[in-house]
């Protein structure tokens, strides 16, 4: 019963939220009004805004002693993340069965631990980090912690759930799904999509002045 | 004559009845006795046996002892090739769980009930031991974000592998009666699942701790008088000690060796495709729960300890700064390098905290050297 509930009405309210709430931040981004610069360009935006995409994808010298711990755990986190949604063999299934119609080749299994460790891990270290290093614990406000807790809960409601021999475990992990989801385009998570809008703004007015930034 | 006559006269048998007799006569008896022979032959080996031993064994016994593979090295032949695929009753698994259910689980049991009992019996007699100067207000800084990060993050997976390992091991006698077999199936196939998935992160974090945690826990003399004077626990009988104490250096080697030994174990039991037995993965099994029990143990005591048990010693692992009573109460030898390097009274600054912990230069008693003090 709650899980009819779950991945019936509370699933289809989620996706509306998120889908809608996404598309409205979007849109809402390329709305914010921007100044006129009336300076002749020195070099063109697009390859500026291209550049810097990549660019910001590893630290800028300088940076990197400080920010090996943010560059590994990251990666670590996102790359298993990512692999996890994408290739966990559950999903897979999940979005053949109840979105796109069809599915792909899920990861083995040992690459599904690989990933989850790595993912698991590298939220863990980075949450801790948070709390821990004085200068990110008074720039962090309740939204990263927030953001931060609830993806390792539905991971964790996830991989616990992995053995697919009990409803009452789906079922919850599909309430943390819903929750997510709901609360993504609320919060920094919306990061997912902004992320190369931010850096290409950068670059691009940042190329027109001629900084290689 | 007449008696010759008369004799002849008696009529005689034929000349076969005289063979079948004499047959009868001659063979019978070591034809019987050769019967016997054969019947009786094979069984005195047995009999011999029974003398012996005092009981006839079973004539399948052989037969068994092949099949379940007691004596000898096994020569079975199959066409399924795998990992013990030529084992038709393994003797091993029962072995293994006889331990498990008549020495692990009771064993275990006592184990952690009798240190939750020392515990509170410690509590009620002692308390929290208290700062017995007061706070000072003035920080010493004790451990660095990579400290704390690294101490968190091996405590959570600590924890959770302790906990998901403690319901596969005693959640049939104790969630049964709570949520029912179906809520302890749930229970236990979640535990189970992230206890697999989780465990081989911890190897990583006992790794960690090695490197950030190794300098300034070698045993010294001073250690010695430490435990000696019972870590200072009781009251009136302070016991010196720097940076670290005896009871914290035991407790980073205690994580060190039995980290490795559950992380060992542990990789065994969760990756079985390497050609490990179920002779291997049973003595990992009790490797892994033998020590995992005296481990939860241990860290219970360290738990305590590190929160409620003594005033002013979570700070260390919270915020990385002690008061420095706190420091000149359990760490007298180490506040004193501290005082020297002009490390006492700090102020909490968050960027002043970040560059000081980056210049840290562990010595002596795992004190910060003169390097810390510049700027």
């Amino acid at each position: 019963m709650f899980l009819e509930f779950v991945e019936g009405p509370l699933w289809y309210f989620s996706v509306v939220v998120f889908v809608v709430g996404v598309l409205w931040r979007l849109v809402d981004v390329f709305r914010q009004p921007s100044r006129t610069d009336l300076s002749a360009a020195r070099a063109g935006g697009v390859a500026g805004a291209l550049r810097t995409i990549v660019t910001r994808s590893w630290t800028a010298k300088g940076f990197s002693r400080g920010a090996t711990f943010h560059l590994v755990a990251g990666y670590m986190f996102h790359i298993g993340l990512f692999v996890l949604l994408i290739f966990a063999a559950p999903h897979v299934k999940f979005i053949e069965e109840r979105i796109l119609g069809f599915g792909w080749t899920p990861a083995p299994h040992w690459v599904f631990m690989v990933a989850s460790d790595l993912a698991f891990a590298g939220i863990l270290l980075l949450w801790l980090r948070r709390l821990m290093h004085p200068v990110m614990r008074k720039i962090s406000t309740f939204d990263d912690h927030a953001a931060a807790i609830l993806t390792f809960v539905v991971m964790l409601t996830g991989c616990l759930a992995l053995l697919k021999s009990h409803d009452s475990l789906r079922a919850i992990h599909m309430l943390t799904v819903c929750l997510l989801m709901i609360y993504f385009p609320f919060s920094r998570l919306m990061h997912a999509f902004t992320f190369p809008i931010s850096r290409a703004y950068t670059g691009a007015a940042m190329a027109r002045k001629g900084v290689n930034a | 004559m007449s008696d010759h006559l008369s004799q002849s006269a008696i009529p005689t048998e034929p000349r076969r009845h005289g063979l079948r007799a004499w047959v009868r006569a001659r063979l019978t008896r070591p034809l019987l006795a050769l019967l016997a022979f054969v019947l009786i032959a094979p069984l005195v080996p047995y009999a011999a046996m029974y003398a012996e031993r005092g009981n006839v064994p079973n004539p399948g016994t052989a037969l068994w002892n092949e099949v379940r593979q007691r004596t000898g090295p096994i020569d079975a032949d199959t066409q399924v090739r795998g990992v013990e695929s030529n084992v038709l009753i393994n003797q091993v698994g029962e072995r293994w769980r006889e331990f498990r259910s008549k020495m692990l689980v009771p064993a275990g049991a006592w184990l952690l009930l009798g240190t939750l009992a020392f515990l509170a019996l410690f509590r009620t007699l002692r308390g929290t031991i208290p700062l017995e100067g007061g706070r000072s207000g003035q920080l010493v800084p004790r451990f660095s974000v990579n400290q704390r990060v690294v101490h968190w993050f091996a405590a959570i997976l600590f924890v959770f592998l302790a906990v998901t390992g403690l319901v596969l091991l005693y959640g049939r006698f104790v969630l049964i009666p709570l949520l029912g077999p179906e809520g302890f199936s749930a229970t236990a196939a979640a535990a189970k699942e992230g206890h697999n998935l989780f465990g081989p992160i911890f190897p990583f974090a006992v790794l960690a701790m090695l490197v950030l945690f190794a300098r300034g826990n070698g045993f010294r003399w001073i250690d010695v008088k430490w435990f000696f004077k019972a870590g200072g626990l009781l009251k009136g009988h302070p016991a010196s000690s720097g940076y670290y104490n005896g009871g914290q250096k035991s407790w980073f080697w205690m994580v060190l060796l039995f980290g490795i030994a559950i992380s060992v174990s542990g990789l065994i039991l969760d990756f079985g495709v390497f050609g490990q037995g179920r002779e291997v993965m049973a003595l990992a099994h009790v490797v892994h729960g033998g020590v995992a029990v005296v481990f939860i143990a241990a860290s219970l005591g360290h738990i305590y300890i590190g929160t409620i048990g003594m005033e002013g010693a979570f700070e260390s692992m919270s915020h990385g700064y002690v008061d420095a009573n706190w420091a000149r109460e359990h760490h007298d030898l180490w506040l004193a390098e501290m005082e020297a390097a002009g490390m006492v009274g700090v102020e909490p600054n968050a960027l002043e905290e970040v560059k000081r912990h980056d210049n840290i230069d562990f010595k002596g008693f795992g004190s910060p050297g003169t390097k810390a003090v510049e700027g």
